[in-house]
Parts: C-alpha cells; structure tokens; sequence
C-alpha cells in the first residue's frame, strides 16, 4: 500500500482502515472477517480492499446475504477464541440480525459471570449521504442503549486507524461506526488530524479529544459532525464567537469528563447529533454533564439532532432535518448572543 | 447391592445411566422451583433424555454444543459439571455463570458448551464454531441445537446455507417435539419432517426416534462423522414429546390432561429402554437401583446447593466489560 501510494494525505479514508485491519491481523492470527462485498470487491467503500488477497478466502470471508447466519458467527468464533469482525454493510441493516448483536455478543461476558470473553468488531457505515430513511442513520444511540456494547465513531483518519486497532485488541464487543459521507473524502480533506502514522498504533477508545479550543460554548459531537462543527466554529470565529470543540470518538463509553471539564469553562453546551434527538447521545450527554456540574453551573445547553423523523429522500428535505454547517453555526450563534 | 460386585456396566447400562441422571437433574430441578429456589421462567426436558444420552458417546471435549432455552441435558451430554450448573438454574453466587445467566443462559468455556433463550439463535453461533474448527484445521464438529420450531425461523436456512456451501462441521441437531408451545408442528411445517430439508443445503438429513436412545447414539454417530469428516453439514431430526407445559407454569390448554397421560405412558424413553434392558437378560433390580442411585444424588446435590448463598448484590453491576469499563 505506502509503495504505491507515496502521499499519505492523498489516501482515501476506506485505505487507511483496511490498513488498519491489515497490520492487525498480521500481528494476530485469531482476526478473521466475514461480511457482504469484503474480498473480492474489498468492501462498498474499499475499506476492506487487499485484505483478501493477503489473509486468503477463509480468513476473509465474503458472506451470503445471510446477516443473521454470519453475525452470529461472531458470537461462536469468540467463543472459540477467534477475534472476528463482522461487516455490517449499512448500520440500517442492522434490523434483520441485531438478535445476535444485543441478546448474544452484548449480554455475553455479563451472563457467563466473567467466564467468557466477546471480542467481537461489528463494524458497519452510518450517516447521511442522500440515501434516504432506509440507507441513511446513524444509530449509534440504539448501539449505547443496549448494555454490553463499546459504540466508536471516529471522525480524523489518524483516529480511524487508532480505533480500529484499538476495537481489534479489545475483549469486549466493540461496535465500530463509520459515516460514510467520511469514507468518500481523502486524508486532506479533513480538518483535524489527517495525518496516518505508517505503523500500527492504537488510540484509546473512551477519551473524547479536544479538536479547537476555545472560550464561549463547548460543542460536543462526534464522526462527520466533528467536520462540520470546525466549519462552523470558523465561520463564528470570524464574529468573535470562540468554540471548543470536542470529538467524542465512542458514545460507549462517553467521556462526559472532558466535556464537563469545558463547559465549566464556558458555561455553554451544544451537543450536536445525527442521531435522532429523542433518547439520545444529546439528551444522555448534557444530563450527565449537568450532573457533574450542578444544575445551575451552566448558562445553556443546546442540542441538534435529527428531529425524530425518518430520512427524507429529497435533498431540500434532507437538509431541512440534518444537523449540517448552516444550522450549527445558526445555533452557535444564538447561544453566543443569550446570556 | 450389598455383599456382591458390581457387574461390569455394559455400554446399555451407561446409556440408561445418563438417561436416570438427567430425568433425576430436571427432578431436582422442579423440587427447586416447588422451593421458590427458581424464579423466573423454568423448561425441563422430562420426555427428552434419549436425544441428550445419545448425543453424549459421539462428542469429544473438544467439540461444541450450543443449546437452547431447554439445555439442561445438553449440557450434562457435554461434561459440564453438574454441581455448576444446577446451582446456576438456581441462582446461586456457586453456580456456573456466577447467578448471572440463570437456566436459560449457561456458559462453559472448558467444555465447549454454551446456550441461548431465543428460539433459533443456536444455530448461527454453532456455525461459527465450525468456521473456526475449519480455518484451524481441527477436525472438531460444532452441535447446534434447535427445535421444530426454531426449525421454522431465518437462522435455520440462512445457518444451513452458509454451512452447505462451504461444507462445514456443523450438526444441526432437531429436537422436534411436535409443539412450538401451543402451534402443532403438522400444521405449520410445509414438509413432512425436516430431515428431508437437509436436500435443500446440501446437507445429510437423518430422522430418528428421539425415544430410542439406540437409535439416537447410532444416527447421531454417523452424522458426527459425516461432518467430521469434512462432507458437510447434517441435520438429525429426533422426533419426542414433551411431558410437561413449555415452561412450568404452561397451563397447557393447547392438549388435554388425557393426551399428555398417553404420551408419558407410550413414549418414556426410560420406561421403554429399561423394557428392552430386562428384555435382553439384565436384571430388573439393577435399572431400578441406577435410578435409585441418580435420584438420591440429584436430591443431596440439590440440598447442598440450596445451602449456598444467593450472589452479592453489590456486584450487580460489575462485569459487563472485560476491561471493567462502564458505558
């Protein structure tokens, strides 16, 4: 891969991951990986591309349109000591096997009292790239509600390659999220942390990163959101609006610490989330900072999600229910004029 | 017997012996439930131990068994310690999962053995066992369990599919007791057994007596073996009833107390082994002193057990990470 491509901010995001996945499983045997389009086609986006010819048809499985037979495999490869990942193409699809996802993988380590490990990546694209309500959700909140799952959305290609690793090693299940409008961008078009170290390496998974500092509203959000909150925190920026914004990185576990930590600062929150807005990562995280601080410790909280709808097809529609750059910067700026 | 040896157990009288140890087991599982010791959903296999006892002679330690809701002879067939897992049925901090997973949810690693409580879900796990087996060049087969009516839900086909194709050690074992709770088999099944669905996957299809624990542990044998040796998948179809309600507590109005009577008098699988033992020249007195002798180790088993303490609430909520981590 590095010979052919020399400028590593030239590589599309779906490579670093499949390199990612690469080195992973040439340190550990017990990686294997099963899914739709993975080998032959090196998965929809190409974030599985090479791994087949490498690791061979066995070890990278292309699998039948059999969801519920080969997320399952996961939870039986575990348990036979494998380190499965399984490739869930769109996070919407998760409907016709998420038996074998919340009652078995997740439930697993808890019900077996500690005996038995799940080290399971269930790695799937969500987010909104005009594919309407049955191609288009994020879904993360339905992941972190269920109890037993590690849910991770990175934003930067630096920790796309980090978290996968990171999911990889871990024993526990780890749900890894991708957005897809991120797996058609390349390295320089990120704003924050384009850079891919050649070598394996993990990043944490449960520390929220601060990606822009600042002093008048903390804005938390993760996965492309992160892109759009950096647009919209220069676009204020200009206004004399100072944003701090906070890359979740993982919905489970939330590091509320961090966001906490600044919004004491600020005394101002937004959460932004392409999730739907009710029993979500907006309502969850600005409660629990709130509990940390003290009910009167902050000026405002805002959120912006998807207002509990399904995803429009039309892009007039779209736009009108996605929280994108124009509606961030709206609400940031009314939040900076409150008191 | 006092004062003369033991004569020689026969492979026919081990076969009886599993059979008496888990009637006496799910025996002592319902005395447990009488004490309020069980709470919760209960499902015991009395009717079914032919299918368990006969699956037992094929399997190797390092084979797998995934089970379902009514798992409690499986997991005797696969080794697991009987003294765990009747203290994890009653929910004790002794029991094999830590009063965790209950009845419906034990896990032994060391043996290979694990269930599940949604009806079908077996499966998929199995065959991810046999995915491993196969990419460790191990030649292990993996059992999955299901019933007549997890032989009607997705996980079935799509399970068998997968195996079919890629030819993989798997053994879909069918425990078609004939009612899906209340749904009659007959009525919902477009095939008249399910053995003959095998042709579908390209799988060996086998139905047999699940009362006759003979003709399991001989058909069980050779589908082991098909799978083990690398032809693909089987499916065992051991037709048995069922002697109690689905879950204790089933009122049952789907049969009548007459119907239920002639099934247990026809159709017990230990009544009808001990017929043929006697018939074929053991004595009378030694099937009855096997059952004697299971049936007072259950109940000291159980007694013991229900000495122990319930599980420490202060740790309800440790262990639902590995690495301790909390969401």
């Amino acid at each position: 891969m590095n010979e052919i491509v020399n400028d590593r901010l030239a590589m599309p995001l779906p490579a670093v991951i499949a390199e990612a996945i690469m080195l992973e499983m040439e340190r550990d045997d017990a990686i294997v990986c099963i899914g739709e389009d993975i080998g032959r086609a090196g998965g929809v986006f190409g974030a599985t591309r090479g791994l087949q010819e490498r690791f061979g048809a066995e070890r990278v499985l292309d699998a039948p349109i059999a969801e519920m037979a080969f997320t399952g495999m996961g939870v039986g490869l575990a348990q036979a000591g494998m380190r499965p990942l399984i490739e869930i193409m769109f996070a919407d699809f998760i409907g016709v096997c998420l038996e074998q996802v919340y009652n078995a993988a997740a439930k697993i380590h808890y019900m077996s009292g500690g005996r038995q490990r799940m080290p399971i990546v269930y790695k799937t694209a969500g987010g909104c790239i005009g594919s309407a309500a049955q191609h288009s959700q994020a879904l993360w909140g339905l992941f972190a509600h269920l109890p037993g799952l590690k849910v991770v959305a990175p934003c930067s290609p630096h920790d796309h390659k980090g978290l996968m690793a990171a999911a990889l090693r871990s024993d526990d299940p780890v749900v890894f999220i991708e957005h897809k409008a991120l797996l058609l961008s390349k390295g320089r078009d990120f704003r924050h942390h384009p850079d891919i170290p050649d070598a394996a390496y993990t990043v944490p998974i449960g520390q929220a990163a601060v990606v822009r500092q600042g002093t008048d509203v903390t804005l938390a959000t993760l996965s492309a959101s992160v892109e759009h909150a950096l647009e919209a925190a220069q676009t204020v920026d200009a206004e004399g609006i100072s944003v701090e914004v906070i890359d979740l990185r993982s919905v489970v576990p939330l590091d509320s610490d961090t966001v906490a930590q600044s919004a004491a600062r600020t005394g101002r929150l937004l959460v932004v989330d392409e999730d739907y807005l009710s029993f979500g990562l907006s309502a969850e995280l600005s409660m629990r900072v709130l509990e940390s601080l003290g009910f009167d410790a902050l000026r405002q909280i805002g959120r912006l999600a998807v207002p509990d709808v399904p995803i429009p097809a039309a892009l007039s529609l779209e736009k009108a229910v996605m929280p994108g750059v124009d509606a961030i910067t709206e609400h940031l700026r009314a939040m900076a004029k409150g008191s | 017997m006092p004062g003369t040896p033991d004569p020689p157990a026969t492979p026919q009288l081990e076969r009886f012996r599993r059979m008496a140890t888990m009637r006496a087991f799910d025996e002592a599982c319902l005395d447990a439930l009488r004490r309020k010791a069980i709470h919760g959903e209960l499902h015991v296999g009395l009717g079914q131990e032919a299918i368990g006892a006969g699956m037992a002679e094929s399997l190797r330690p390092d084979d797998a068994v995934v089970s379902t809701h009514r798992n409690h002879y499986h997991g005797i067939a696969k080794g697991v310690d009987r003294r765990a897992l009747l203290a994890e049925i009653c929910e004790r901090g002794s029991g094999l999962c830590r009063g965790r997973g209950g009845h419906m949810h034990p896990f032994d690693p060391s043996t290979h053995f694990s269930a599940t409580g949604i009806v079908g879900a077996s499966l998929p796990v199995a065959l991810g066992y046999a995915h491993a087996f196969r990419l460790r060049r191990q030649d292990n087969v993996a059992v999955g369990v299901t019933g007549d009516g997890g032989s009607h839900n997705g996980a079935f086909h799509e399970s068998l599919v997968m195996a079919g194709a890629r030819k993989l050690p798997l053994v879909v074992l069918v425990e078609n007791n004939v009612l899906a709770i209340s749904v009659d088999f007959h009525a919902v099944s477009p095939t008249r057994t399910i053995a003959e669905r095998a042709a579908a996957y390209g799988a060996l299809g086998i139905h047999v007596d699940g009362t006759d624990v003979d003709a399991v542990a001989d058909t069980f044998a050779r589908a082991v073996e098909h799978a083990r040796a690398g032809q693909g998948p089987a499916i065992v179809e051991a037709t048995c009833y069922r002697f109690r309600g689905h879950f204790e507590g089933d009122p049952e109005h789907y049969r009548s107390r007459d119907e239920r009577n002639r099934l247990r008098n026809a159709h017990d699988p230990l009544t009808l082994y001990a017929a043929r033992l006697t018939q074929a020249g053991v004595d009378r007195a030694r099937v009855d002193a096997i059952r004697a002798e299971e049936k007072e180790a259950a109940k000291a088993m159980l007694a013991d057990i229900l000495a122990e303490p319930m599980p420490d609430p202060a740790g309800a909520l440790e262990g639902v990470f590995a690495d301790g981590a909390r969401p």
